[in-house]
């Protein structure tokens, strides 16, 4: 036998095998439930990805096995989660690589989100070819009001630029009215497209809402002193603080403005500003603090979900991680009505039911979040939903913001 | 404005900090060390635990705890690992090719271990965030600490180098290992305790710098970066050099920020680095 037959010969008896494996494997239920996911562990988006994904992943997996696993009907059978996940490094051509990877070589049965915006929206069109449904839940950018529509596998779960800066201009500008505010707002921004996306969006809205702007400006990603932007903010004597901020930039900021006695009566920082860490470090000085995202900490099941969450990690969870908790729920009950890995049963589920889970009522229009939380705020030491102040659970804003202590 | 100009002298006095360790390291003992930054933030991880731990004790307690781990590690890992590195290598060029691709697979193993121990979660805990007057500029205590911290290491350094025995041994070896050697300079040991004083000088610098920035189990890296940004620019081994050059970016940071835009500040000090790299490839304060 020459060199090119047995090549040849082994290839179709591989794929024999292959396919024989995958005809028996039809009729037994699997023995697991394979989950992949390629998410940044390592780079400076890395302990937003661990606090706010990750963690969840993992809490999640452990709740669902310890109870059984995933019921598939037709098998008529719990089948627990497995997990395979790579690092990204927070490079999305490293994403890129992955996710192919995951799907191709390890066929894993179903696909979870990434972290961060612009890595939800390199993912999308990947899982959209392969027709893995998902649900994207740490990604906001105004792409998505277009791209919704061409990638039917991919959700997005939480509040977009403008359902998030809106309210906030919305709501300054009722303040002004009522003669609380002046309606000078000084607005920042971190330059990332999350920052930049938000910025445009808050500002669009405070014309229309006629807020004066007094100050619009940006600083990079890793500043390492953002005192003298925070001094310019206070030189124009606004009394409302816009900041579309990432972690360690809403940590800096709110230590910074304390140090200069900077104390805007309406004040905002976007992502970190649910973190624990953030009560942590600043006590009760957090009160009054508006922050991007919301949770109804009524919500049915919160209670035995946070003992579980401070069990397994030994620390509160933060409130921007519900939603990635409630995006799970969604997809075991998605699958759980279809009874079966079959993906294109579980998409359809998804994009026209509604379910309920610690984030509230989950329901999805053109694959976008139909109300999501938009604008949370610290409220005796914890993260309470602000906005939309017509969804059940919110709470009415603390204003003004109490003085620094 | 002066406030302006206070602040960039602060964060230069931050930046030359975090650079000093690793010019040490460098300078005396020829070892580009890209884990650098993991032992800042070890540095930075004893603090946090040593303040939001059970005792709830000041940072700066934290010192008699890290010191002397960092600098045991450091001098390890110079006998165990760069060691063999020098004794094989026929001239600097292939042991910093060798040194490089070491430092970067230890840069992986420890922030590795740190992930796994520590998870990749922001820190940041409260220490002396207060404002306080200077001349009529307000500033942050806790980065007046960590600027003060920076000089009195500095020049600690500066006075060892320039009026002991064992300063001028390091000198010499900075600037001719082989000629130190023939005169006498027990070279190897001498390279030990530089590294491991260097890798010492980064868990201090960890310290200070976690009273006021939140960091991660992954945060080194950038640290390692800003640090040979700025060892680069003073010029290998310059001591009182690192902390000018760190004052130097801090300062035009902080006025391009203030100036033009604070958007900025990322390209100005790559700016500024690009500018000395071209008119003054061998830095800042090294003589010709």
């Amino acid at each position: 036998m020459d060199r090119r037959t047995f090549v040849k010969g082994s290839v179709a008896a591989a794929g024999a095998a292959t396919l024989t494996g995958r005809v028996f494997a039809q009729a037994a239920a699997p023995d697991k439930l394979r989950f992949g996911y390629a998410i940044t562990q390592s780079g400076p988006l890395g302990p937003g990805a661990e606090s706010t994904t990750i963690s969840q992943y993992k809490l999640w997996q452990k709740l669902v096995n310890d109870a059984g696993g995933i019921l598939l009907k037709k098998f008529n059978r719990k089948v627990p989660i497995d997990f395979v996940s790579y690092d990204d490094q927070g490079k999305p051509d490293e994403l890129l690589k992955l996710t192919e990877r995951l799907i191709q070589q390890d066929r894993v049965d179903m696909m979870l989100a990434p972290y961060a915006s612009h890595m939800n929206l390199a993912a999308a069109p990947v899982i959209n070819r392969y027709e893995y449904p998902v649900i994207m839940t740490t990604a906001t950018t105004s792409k998505t009001y277009d791209l919704a529509l061409k990638w039917p596998y991919a959700f997005w779960n939480i509040s977009q630029p403008n359902e998030s800066a809106h309210p906030l201009s919305n709501a300054i500008a009722e303040l002004k009215k009522e003669g609380k505010v002046s309606g000078k707002v000084a607005v920042v921004h971190v330059a990332t497209e999350f920052g930049v996306e938000m910025h445009a969006a808050f500002i669009d809205q405070a014309k229309k809402d006629g807020l004066d702007v007094a100050l619009s400006k940006s600083y990079p990603l890793g500043v390492a002193d953002l005192q003298p932007l925070i001094r310019e903010a206070m030189a124009t004597q606004a009394d409302a603080f816009v900041c579309m901020s990432y972690p360690p930039d809403t940590f800096m900021l709110v230590e910074q403005a304390k140090i200069v006695g900077f104390n805007p009566k309406f004040m905002y920082v976007a992502i970190g500003g649910v973190f624990p860490g953030l009560k942590d470090k600043f006590g009760s000085n957090v009160n009054g603090i508006l922050v991007y995202g919301g949770v109804n900490p009524g919500e049915p099941g919160m209670a035995d979900y946070n003992k579980a969450h401070q069990a397994m990690f030994n620390r509160p969870s933060e409130a921007g991680a519900i939603n990635v908790y409630g995006a799970l729920q969604v997809t075991q009950q998605a699958i759980e009505k279809v009874g079966e890995i079959d993906r294109k049963k579980i998409r359809d589920v998804i994009a026209t039911d509604a379910f309920p889970t610690l984030w509230g009522e989950l329901k999805y229009v053109s694959q976008r979040n139909a109300n999501p939380w938009a604008v949370g705020q610290w409220q005796g030491g914890e993260v309470v939903g602000v906005y939309p102040a017509n969804k059940a659970g919110a709470k009415p804003l603390l204003f003004p913001k109490p003085a620094w202590s | 404005m002066f406030e302006v100009l206070l602040g960039g002298v602060l964060l230069g006095g931050m930046y030359g900090l975090v650079a000093l360790g690793l010019n040490l390291q460098y300078g005396v003992s020829r070892i580009l060390n890209l884990s650098y930054g993991e032992f800042l933030i070890g540095g930075a991880f004893i603090a946090f635990f040593t303040v939001m731990g059970r005792w709830q004790l000041n940072p700066l307690l934290s010192l008699f705890l890290s010191v002397p781990i960092a600098f045991a590690m450091n001098w390890l890992i110079y006998r165990w690992l760069m060691l063999p590195l020098v004794r094989r290598a026929p001239d600097q060029d292939a042991l910093d090719a060798d040194v490089v691709l070491v430092t970067f697979g230890l840069f992986f193993v420890i922030q590795g271990l740190a992930l796994v121990n520590w998870s990749g979660e922001l820190r940041g805990y409260s220490f002396l965030a207060q404002g306080v007057d200077v001349l009529g500029a307000r500033i942050a205590l806790n980065r007046l600490v960590a600027f003060l911290g920076a000089c009195v290491l500095a020049l600690a350094l500066f006075l060892i180098l320039r009026h002991t025995r064992l300063g001028s041994a390091l000198r010499a070896m900075t600037i001719d290992p082989v000629a130190a050697e023939l005169m006498g300079v027990d070279v190897r040991k001498f390279s030990a305790m530089a590294f491991a004083a260097g890798g010492a000088l980064a868990a201090v610098a960890g310290m200070l710098v976690s009273t006021f920035i939140s960091f991660s189990a992954t945060s080194g890296g950038d640290y390692t970066l800003k640090a040979l940004l700025v060892a680069i620019m003073a010029g290998v081994g310059r001591v009182t050099g690192t902390l000018a050059a760190g004052l130097l970016l801090g300062v035009v940071e902080q006025l391009g920020g203030h100036l033009i835009d604070p958007g900025l500040t990322l390209a100005i000090n790559f700016g500024l680095f690009t500018l000395i790299l071209l008119l003054r490839p061998t830095g800042l304060f090294t003589r010709a």
